[in-house]
């Protein structure tokens, strides 16, 4: 493992998110432009024995991304879509390995002026397939039970009362 | 499905711990002794060996005793697909985070 150079902080905060600090040793704007300049995504982003190439990088609401990355355990590539775009204090936007289609990662990086230095705050929220269905209203028959299981209980409630 | 969800508690539980994800890091690079994880780290046996239990109830890893030397490796093959993606993915977020400090320092002074 090397050395950090700046500590971090690790914390899981409920079920299924995975939250991490980090102080960087750079004002906050040439850290936010790390994170949209598609030049430099491939001089940091994946892992150190893989080359990630920028296939799509479309940086506003809405807007989608896909790196390719190219190493050892072969050839593959993730995409999302950004989700919200706030330079140079937050960043907003979706993770998903086309390996494992379906399961997706809201990942949030917040950029804090430390005066000179900045500190990134990302969050990653990693979504069940039930879930993911809901989101992508695609699983209307699970959304409708739950719903109809809390009308159930609403009116059970109500009757009690 | 509750079974599956208490396996993911574990998962992101033992994941939560640096020294934890440097473990498996190494482990990826093949099996190890006790006493050979714990040098990078700096911590006791007694310390590790407990970072390891946890690791090993997360089924991540597993170890056996082979005379006086306990060997650890890599969990089960059969390892849940989807955990296996979530450790990946947050080996893979500490080492983008690593060189991005890299590249930040490599840069310094250039224009932002």
């Amino acid at each position: 493992m090397t050395p950090q150079q700046t500590q971090t902080h690790v914390t899981a905060e409920g079920d299924r998110e995975i939250v991490t600090e980090r102080v960087f040793d750079a004002p906050r704007e040439r850290v936010f432009q790390a994170f949209v300049d598609p030049e430099l995504i491939p001089q940091w982003w994946g892992r150190r024995a893989d080359r990630t190439t920028v296939d799509k990088m479309d940086v506003r609401e809405g807007g989608e991304w896909r790196f390719v990355t190219d190493g050892p355990d072969g050839k593959t590539a993730f995409r999302g879509v950004y989700r919200a775009v706030q330079p140079p204090e937050r960043l907003e936007q979706t993770f998903e390995w086309e390996g494992m289609p379906g399961h997706i990662v809201v990942e949030t990086a917040t950029f804090e002026d430390l005066g000179g230095r900045t500190k990134v705050t990302t969050r990653s929220l990693f979504h069940t397939t039930e879930e993911r269905d809901g989101m992508l209203s695609s699983g209307m028959e699970i959304g409708l039970s739950e719903s109809y299981e809390r009308l159930e209980e609403l009116l059970a409630a109500s009757q009690r009362a | 499905m509750v079974q599956y969800q208490e396996q993911l508690d574990r998962t992101f539980a033992a994941l939560s711990d640096p020294t934890r994800r440097g473990i498996l890091e190494r482990l990826g690079r093949g099996r190890a002794t006790i006493s050979e994880l714990a040098e990078p780290f700096g911590i006791s046996l007694t310390g590790l060996k407990k970072h390891v239990r946890v690791l090993e109830d997360a089924d991540l890893v597993r170890s056996e005793k082979t005379g006086r030397t306990r060997w650890c490796s890599l969990g089960p093959q059969d390892l849940a697909e989807v955990q296996r993606w979530i450790v990946g993915y947050r080996l893979m977020l500490d080492e983008r985070l690593d060189r991005l400090g890299e590249l930040l320092e490599r840069t310094q002074g250039e224009k932002a």
